[in-house]
């Protein structure tokens, strides 16, 4: 990578001029960006095993269970589901289109671009509302509360592990939307910031890091939507 | 690299990648519909796996970045598979449970033979009428409780 080099001096004081935005301790701003990288990678790796530790339990119940999984979760709402994960996939391109803009001095696009993503968030909690409420209103809750009633949820009562599957469903799908719900205020201030000029292509870098965290909220939901909604 | 400033990844390529995603939703959502069998869990998996690639290596960058973040990135992922694989390893192979003794089976030997130490002889439980020097009385109670 090319070291970059400031195009005009910002600090008199200094012997070596350098951009406004680089810290003392770093010897470029490539340096810089790159060490906000790795730290942003190796928090991401922090949220993986997180939810990995939820993943497992998952597994270990679907595999003791597997018919009663298979059951419980035909009871949630495919469509609903499906339109979710295009919801997710559709911001993660907005909130990449948004770095492709602010990469190129493109402020204003990348601000509607941030904006796009957080409105698309906001659609996929507006379902997830949906789908929660569908389920409390037939006694679908989480541990144990879990009373089953209705057409489609009656055949749930006689099975041992159906509450152990609603309950991993709404302490994963929960713990997600609160990803998401955070992430969207990240996205939010970014995107007041954006507007009132604190990136360019010379600074950028909450931008890509809030970026990389909301793909990571994506990829957990593409995981989650096949093992929760589909098998 | 030729130009100054930051990798730019092309738009043609993040609505290609965009586009893949979709196609391989697709084709979960699909699957789901095939009976697979066994196969269903590893299908539905492997898609979504492909689909996490995808994301990671264009729109997360990591295809062209410093390769310190795709190590990374690549030593949390073996992480999760140990995590789920030991997990199950011991989860799976449980199998019947209901035949455990809380003692060791040295506790039990020593039990065995304390046991057999203790024994009685045959010969000693041999029953003769002279054994029972008091049999008279059950008869006498027998018969007061008849009168």
């Amino acid at each position: 990578m090319a070291t970059h080099t400031a195009p005009a001096p910002t600090d008199t004081d200094d012997d070596h001029a350098h951009p406004a935005h680089l810290e003392h301790h770093f010897v470029s701003s490539t340096q810089q960006f790159d060490s906000a990288k790795l730290g942003m990678w190796v928090f991401l790796i922090t949220e993986i095993l997180l939810f990995s530790g939820m993943f497992v339990a998952y597994a270990v119940f679907r595999q003791w269970n597997p018919e009663v999984f298979v059951a419980a979760s035909s009871t949630l709402d495919q469509l609903w589901g499906t339109i979710n994960t295009v919801v997710l996939l559709t911001s993660s391109l907005t909130v990449a289109l948004a770095i492709h803009s602010i990469k190129q001095d493109q402020v204003k696009t990348c601000v509607y671009y941030l904006l796009s993503t957080l409105g698309l968030a906001g659609i996929f909690m507006v379902i997830k509302y949906i789908e929660y409420t569908a389920k409390f209103e037939h006694g679908i809750y989480p541990g144990a509360a879990f009373d089953p009633h209705g057409v489609h949820y009656e055949h749930l009562a006689g099975m041992a592990a159906a509450p152990q599957f609603f309950s991993i469903y709404f302490v994963m799908t929960g713990i997600h939307g609160l990803h998401v719900i955070i992430g969207m205020l990240v996205i939010a201030a970014i995107a007041v910031m954006a507007w009132r000029g604190s990136f360019s292509s010379e600074w950028y870098t909450p931008v890509e890091l809030t970026g990389l965290y909301w793909h990571l909220v994506d990829i957990v939901w593409i995981f989650l939507f096949p093992l929760m909604y589909l098998i | 690299m030729a130009h100054d400033g930051p990798h730019i990844v092309p738009k043609s390529i993040l609505f290609a990648v965009f586009g893949g995603l979709l196609f391989l939703t697709a084709l979960t959502v699909g699957a789901a519909y095939i009976p697979l069998g066994p196969l269903d869990v590893p299908v539905a998996i492997a898609l979504a796996a492909t689909k996490a690639t995808l994301v990671v290596l264009f729109f997360m960058h990591l295809k062209y970045d410093n390769p310190v973040n795709a190590l990374t990135f690549a030593i949390g992922s073996i992480f999760v598979v140990v995590f789920v694989a030991v997990t199950l390893l011991d989860t799976a192979f449980r199998g019947d449970l209901g035949n455990v003794n809380s003692k060791t089976v040295q506790e039990l030997r020593a039990e065995q033979e304390r046991q057999e130490a203790q024994a009685i002889p045959a010969d000693s439980l041999r029953i003769a009428p002279a054994d029972y020097p008091n049999q008279g009385r059950g008869a006498s109670m027998g018969a007061d409780g008849g009168s």
